[in-house]
């Protein structure tokens, strides 16, 4: 294990040494970032890129660019963004920030940047696990599972210890990292949980969620806790919860959030928020980049996590300033 | 004994024959194959649903979700019963939600001033199709598909630019949401209400005013429609527009429900609604339909959908169960066509001879 550190920063030493020339050149016209990061239309990454842009602004003071890559949908998402990722060396990045989505579609494309001595970060998925088997500078990013240990644990100490997961894109590996989480985080808080997946004919439809849910509280009268994945699903929990008869007997939490989940949060009908504090992603990744690009600077922290932090009663105000603003 | 007298009296003055032909009328009706399908998957939900399925909690949980897609299976049933297809309602309805909140929500106008501006979207994508659909020779299928992705793109890019981010919140005042966004007996949405009243409009422009005529004869052989003087270029365009109005009207219902709007939303109303009129009978060629079919074709694929959570089945083969249960239920419908058609032929076969 020590020598596989020595060489591990050997390799990093060498990467660095091997870039000092590059560095030097690339000062006068500052760093080319590339972010390969989800659609612009999603609401988590709608924050996540205003995170990198926020950051852009320094990388463009000092004469630098940052580009957000995007794919058109998320149908064949490891392959897609392999692509992207190619691209944005073909593009002549001087550094890129990747989520590893897909390992086995989009290993190879990292590994591809790490063989052209451009600086890489991997964020928001794959973990510091990733960072190390691709030689990535460093991960930022919250660990899905603990979001969803973060959340099991918080609604069984609050005494509902018998749990359903909601997972409205069964396969999708965050989505059951969070589902697992939370029964392991139920279980371990002394209660037990399931997880309840969709099918495809309730995607992005609300009211069908929430009937679902009804139903799944029906027939399970001593489940008291229900955990969500995505924004709409929550905002469907509780109206399923409320049409059930069950409005206070059942508590919701969920992961990430907007201004609808922190109104429910405020007016107490939804107990609490994971966030993963998608903007920090965003910001650091370019600025560890951007500093290391212009000026060899290095954060030696390796894993930088950026949750699970908990929205609750107790720090919904300042939350609520955050999302008015867009940054959370 | 009054009863078998009567029975005997009708043995004897019509035989058995007339019954059978007169059940036959009724099984030859477009509807009558699908109402064997509901049935059929609404037995199977209640053996294994029991009590909480049947009961009102059942019922609100289908009725619930039958209500919105029914809104929008109503209208696009009636387009492909003129043969034609509208894909861009799955991109009409966010973009009608996000209008609402964005002008009566981040912009706290007036209620009603979001309501109708998201209703006038829904119709002026309903024009632009039926115009495109009329003027050019491109499919239907393939206008609303692009108009779909025309319309989305403008949802993401003008929310962005105004709010800054994807979802848009509103906190509706309470008449409004007495009206579109509450649930009667805190179980039964207000949509139901809605959805009866597009029922019953509908039925009577498609079943009892001539213009109902005009879209059968349309779907099933355009020239001979043109040719006859119906005014074929104004029916189009009508059809798309109460499509998108439709669309943009379940928008305004959610997010009057939910107070918030996605630019994500929406997507899975387009086959949806499809299933939802194919299960009807409605003919995928043109010129065969009902209201009452696409309505019980609705409930059966509502009724799939939720009698999952309530059968004890494993959910993680829920999508199995409502594919093959669909099918099922259009091959039933088929299947139930072609008898009843194939009895009057031999009856009329018999009675030549």
């Amino acid at each position: 294990m020590k020598s596989m550190k020595t060489v591990l920063l050997a390799a990093i030493a060498g990467t660095a040494f091997a870039m000092s020339g590059f560095v030097a050149t690339a000062k006068a016209e500052g760093a080319k970032i590339f972010v390969i990061g989800g659609k612009a239309d999603d609401p988590f990454w709608s924050i996540v890129k205003r995170g990198a842009e926020d950051a852009g602004k320094v990388v463009a003071a000092q004469g630098g660019s940052v580009t957000w890559l995007a794919p058109q949908n998320y149908d064949n998402l490891g392959v897609d963004a392999a692509e992207l990722i190619r691209q944005a060396i073909a593009q002549g990045a001087t550094a890129v920030v990747g989520p590893d989505w897909v390992p086995d579609a989009m290993d190879p494309a990292f590994k591809a940047v790490v063989d052209a001595k451009i600086p890489l970060v991997i964020y928001n998925a794959g973990g510091l696990e990733a960072a190390d088997r691709l030689h990535a500078m460093n991960y930022v990013g919250a660990v899905d599972y603990l979001g969803g240990v973060a959340g099991g644990e918080y609604l069984a100490k609050a005494g509902n210890k018998d749990g359903v997961c909601i997972n409205s894109l069964p396969g999708a590996a965050n989505i059951e990292a969070y589902c697992k989480g939370f029964v392991d985080g139920m279980t371990k808080a002394g209660g037990k949980a399931a997880v309840l997946p969709l099918p495809a004919t309730a995607e992005g439809n609300v009211t069908a969620v929430s009937q679902a849910i009804k139903a799944y509280l029906v027939e399970h009268p001593t489940v008291n806790a229900v955990f969500t994945t995505a924004n709409l699903d929550a905002i469907g929990s509780v109206q399923g919860i409320a049409e059930a008869g069950k409005a206070g007997a059942v508590k919701v939490c969920g992961i990430n959030f907007d201004e609808g989940i922190l109104a429910q949060i405020s007016a107490g009908t939804q107990a609490c928020a994971i966030d993963q504090q998608g903007y920090q992603q965003g910001y650091y990744a370019v600025s560890i980049l951007n500093g290391y690009v212009n000026y060899g600077l290095s954060i030696p922290t390796r894993e930088i996590l950026t949750g699970p932090g908990v929205v609750d009663a107790t720090n919904i105000a300042s939350t609520m300033v955050g999302a008015k603003q867009g940054t959370r | 004994m009054a009863a078998h007298i009567k029975k005997q009296e009708i043995a004897r003055s019509g035989g058995p024959a007339e019954v059978w032909s007169s059940l036959a009328a009724v099984a030859r009706r477009p509807e009558a194959g699908s109402l064997l399908g509901l049935i059929v998957v609404y037995v199977f939900f209640a053996v294994l649903g029991g009590y909480t399925f049947l009961g009102l909690t059942g019922w609100s949980s289908w009725l619930n979700m039958a209500a919105e897609i029914g809104i929008i299976a109503l209208p696009v049933g009636l387009l492909m019963i003129a043969g034609d297809l509208d894909i861009s309602v799955g991109a009409v309805l966010p973009a009608s939600s996000l209008t609402v909140a964005i002008i009566s929500g981040y912009y706290d106008m007036p209620d009603y001033v979001g309501i109708a501006a998201g209703l006038t979207i829904g119709l002026a994508v309903g024009l632009i199709n039926g115009l495109l659909v009329t003027f050019t020779r491109i499919p239907s299928l393939i206008i609303t598909i692009g108009t779909m992705f025309v319309v989305m793109g403008l949802s993401l890019g003008f929310t962005i630019m105004i709010k800054g981010s994807t979802g848009v919140f509103i906190i509706p005042d309470p008449f409004t949401k007495s009206l579109l966004g509450t649930a009667m007996g805190g179980m039964f949405r207000v949509g139901i209400l809605w959805w009866l009243a597009f029922i019953v409009v509908l039925y009577y422009f498609l079943h009892l005013s001539p213009w109902g005529n005009w879209v059968f004869a349309f779907g099933g052989d355009r020239e001979s429609a043109r040719n006859a003087g119906i005014p074929t270029k104004k029916l189009t365009l009508q059809l798309y527009m109460l499509s998108g109005f439709s669309a943009a009207f379940v928008g305004v219902m959610q997010v009057i429900a939910n107070g918030s709007a996605q630019v994500a939303a929406g997507s899975s109303f387009i086959f949806n609604s499809i299933m939802c009129v194919v299960i009807g009978g409605v003919l995928l060629t043109g010129g065969a339909g009902s209201v009452i079919g696409i309505v019980v074709g609705t409930m059966t694929f509502a009724i799939v959908n939720q009698g999952i959570f309530y059968s004890g089945l494993d959910p993680n083969f829920g999508s199995i169960i409502i594919g093959a249960l669909l099918l099922v239920a259009v091959m039933s419908n088929d299947k139930f066509r072609s008898l009843a058609l194939s009895f009057t032929v031999k009856k009329e076969v018999r009675a030549q001879t």
